[in-house]
């Protein structure tokens, strides 16, 4: 079963500072969507009230389209930014509670977190207390923790900051089988080339808005996403007659074409090396950061947000 | 299982598990024995020496006084161990006097008493030593000189001394307590020693319980726990398991003390190891006295608990919370004020009124209960206000804990927290 979260104008505000202001965005089921935004864009407010943990001072958190409630919260995973274990518990205790708060019994968690630990290479740090673990090893039973009840949708604040590289990659091995299985995974980051990496769709918040939102590649494409750049001997002057390329500049030593929609760029390449001797052809699409940063400037022109006025 | 029996449910198993747990169910009572029993045990083995010099001005008294002293000796609960230090009393008064405070300097002597010519009649004797805190051994010199000085006086009226101090023998209450299941003789320091136990349990359990309650809720806190409990519990449900995990925990460690002051005090097995002296009646736990008491302690813990969740849930670190919960430590410590008039007469205005102030409830009408059974109606009231206050102090606890615990970092100021109450 696929699960999309729609927030609908969400708004938020601590006193004077609105932390989230009329925001709304959709996640379609089965994709890896990104929250991307500075640090105190609201993307940790925004997650509390899809968790409920906040509460919205108005506007609406809808998951599969209709209105969600506390027992749509059992078939989520949720890591938070800051989080912690009890430290005098035992992995295996600590685990089997966590699946208890998700409604899974100690029955049929128990193999489960086995399962996990022999994944994790914890298999054998069940009878340890969480203190008595390293800093990574505890991160590695959290993510089980948020995993254990086989959620159909995944929400993670933040989630590589902290990890040492080895959980990194096992987050995101983890990560790419649940996208496999069709699950909703939703993650903030205000890392760009993660995801970049790692992203179907996304959205950019700052100041408490949406100020773009839309799959990864419609984005890029929107933004200068058909650049390309090619390094050739010969004449670069006809380019623009070429099948495929909407228009083409000369700079020094190279030439950058924009490709027309729907062109394959190896079809395209085809071609060139046909017509040219061809050194060098690559995409010359500027990167999420360029974007983000763009795009918050197109937003804010002017204007300082985050602040009521 | 909903949140409250798995928050509740994990409180309970992460102490029972505890060695913290199973140390101080042993230890309080240990510690609280030792602390009745051992000053006294200690003060009846060891005796004072008293080496004393006596100028007797009368010519009278000074035999008298030896042998009163001197028979203190062969009396088991005697205290003090005196010796008199025969001295030249031939010099004149002032060199004397000077002579004697030397050797009390030197530790020839610890003490000289001075006995005036007019001493029957003034009824002073003087008494010089370099410390005068000895209150042990100047009560027992007194005694004695009372004796000596009154036989002296009958017998200077003319009476027989001796069959005087026959015919005024003190009298010994034997104390029977009236109660509505029939009376039962019982000797008065049972119900006292109760008495006095239950109120120092109530208010002990109280103070600990309630202080792990905030310990507790200050870690999740700053360990971040709460960020991951969060989602899945709402904080009114965090909130309420944790008060009920602990309290489980306080149930049962009262269970184990009071199971084994039953034990302890069941007359077969009293009689089998008679280990307690005979004359000694031990207070027995009726089964009314015991729901009271489980009654007490749960309204008593609830409601100091839930204030100091609150105090918890609104500071960064134990350091920061004290001031806050140095509060409730305030009124728990209070009714000791009031222990000792309730405790003299459980019926007076004071102790009625002071047993009805709901923060005192629990103890003091514990004492009441133990001493003597109040009216029904007090008794009821008293449940009624203070269950009334707990639900009070909860509902204010809950506003404030389901915000303090995603607040991090500054010190939130009262203004502050009285906005957390107000907020919708």
């Amino acid at each position: 079963m696929n699960a999309s979260i729609e927030l609908v104008n969400l708004r938020k505000a601590y006193g004077k500072f609105l932390a989230v202001n009329d925001l709304s965005l959709t996640v379609p089921a089965g994709t890896v969507f990104g929250l991307l935004g500075p640090n105190g864009a609201g993307k940790t407010t925004t997650i509390r009230m899809m968790m409920d943990i906040i509460a919205p001072d108005s506007g609406e958190v809808r998951f599969s389209s209709r209105p969600r409630t506390r027992a749509d919260l059992e078939r989520v995973g949720y890591l938070p930014e800051e989080r912690g274990l009890y430290r005098k518990m035992t992995v295996f205790d600590h685990l089997v509670f966590l699946g208890e708060l998700h409604g899974v019994a100690r029955r049929a968690s128990a193999p489960e977190i086995t399962d996990w630990l022999d994944r994790v290479g914890l298999a054998d740090a069940g009878k340890k207390k969480i203190e008595e673990l390293s800093k990574g090893m505890q991160q590695k039973v959290q993510l089980i923790g948020t995993l254990l009840h086989d959620p159909e949708i995944v929400i993670l604040d933040e989630p590589f900051s902290g990890l040492d590289p080895i959980n990194q990659g096992l987050f995101k091995d983890v990560l790419a089988e649940y996208r496999r299985r069709g699950k909703t995974i939703l993650f903030s980051t205000h890392v760009m080339e993660q995801a970049e990496k790692l992203c179907d769709a996304l959205a950019l918040i700052s100041g408490g808005k949406v100020i773009l939102s839309g799959g990864m590649q419609e984005i890029k494409n929107r933004y200068g996403g058909l650049a390309y750049r090619l390094v050739a001997s010969g004449d670069l002057d006809g380019l623009a007659e070429v099948e495929g390329i909407e228009s083409s500049g000369l700079h020094d030593g190279y030439a950058r074409m924009l490709l027309s929609e729907n062109t394959d760029p190896a079809e395209l390449l085809r071609r060139l090396v046909e017509a040219y001797d061809v050194q060098e052809f690559r995409s010359d699409a500027p990167t999420l950061e360029e974007i983000f940063i763009a795009a918050v400037g197109e937003a804010t022109a002017g204007e300082a947000t985050g602040f009521q006025p | 299982m909903n949140g409250v029996t798995i928050i509740a449910k994990r409180e309970y198993m992460a102490r029972i598990k505890s060695k913290a747990f199973w140390l101080g169910t042993v230890a309080i009572p240990v510690l609280m024995a030792a602390w009745a029993i051992l000053p006294s045990l200690i003060l009846s083995k060891t005796k004072a020496e008293q080496r004393l010099a006596v100028v007797d001005r009368t010519e009278t008294l000074s035999q008298g006084l030896a042998d009163q002293l001197g028979g203190l000796a062969e009396r088991t609960s005697n205290r003090v161990a005196f010796e008199i230090v025969d001295i030249d009393t031939s010099l004149p008064d002032d060199q004397l006097r000077v002579d004697l405070d030397r050797r009390v300097l030197d530790e020839e002597i610890n003490a000289w008493v001075w006995i005036g010519a007019d001493a029957l009649e003034s009824g002073t004797v003087e008494y010089h030593a370099e410390s005068l805190s000895n209150f042990i051994t100047q009560s027992a010199l007194e005694r004695a000189l009372s004796r000596v000085a009154r036989r002296e006086r009958f017998s200077r009226a003319g009476y027989d001394a001796a069959a005087i101090e026959e015919l005024s023998d003190s009298i010994n209450l034997e104390t029977v307590k009236v109660s509505e299941d029939g009376s039962q003789e019982e000797g008065g320091f049972g119900g006292f020693a109760l008495a006095v136990g239950l109120f120092i349990i109530l208010y002990t359990t109280t103070l600990i319980y309630g202080q792990q309650v905030m310990l507790g809720v200050l870690d999740e806190k700053s360990s971040r726990v709460v960020e991951v409990l969060a989602s899945s519990v709402t904080p009114f449900e965090l909130l309420t398991g944790k008060l009920a995990g602990i309290g489980m925990i306080g149930l049962t460690q009262l269970s184990i003390w009071l199971l084994t002051a039953i034990l302890l005090t069941a007359p077969g097995l009293v009689a089998a190891v008679s280990f307690i002296p005979t004359g000694v009646n031990l207070p027995t736990i009726s089964l009314a006295i015991g729901v009271h008491f489980i009654l007490l302690f749960l309204l008593g813990y609830f409601l100091y608990s839930s204030f100091y969740a609150m105090v918890g849930s609104a500071f960064n670190n134990p350091q920061e919370a004290q001031q806050l919960a140095s509060l409730a430590v305030i009124f728990i410590v209070l009714p000791w004020f009031f222990f000792m008039p309730v405790l003299n007469d459980p019926d007076s205005t004071l102790a009625v009124v002071t047993s009805l102030i709901p923060p005192f409830t629990p103890s003091l009408m514990m004492l009441r209960i133990a001493t003597k059974a109040p009216p029904l109606w007090q008794v009821l009231l008293g449940y009624v206000l203070t269950t009334g206050t707990c639900f009070g102090m909860l509902w204010l606890s809950s506003r404030v804990y389901r915000v303090g615990i995603l607040m991090y970092g500054k010190k939130p100021t009262f203004k502050e927290l009285w906005r957390w109450i107000r907020y919708a």
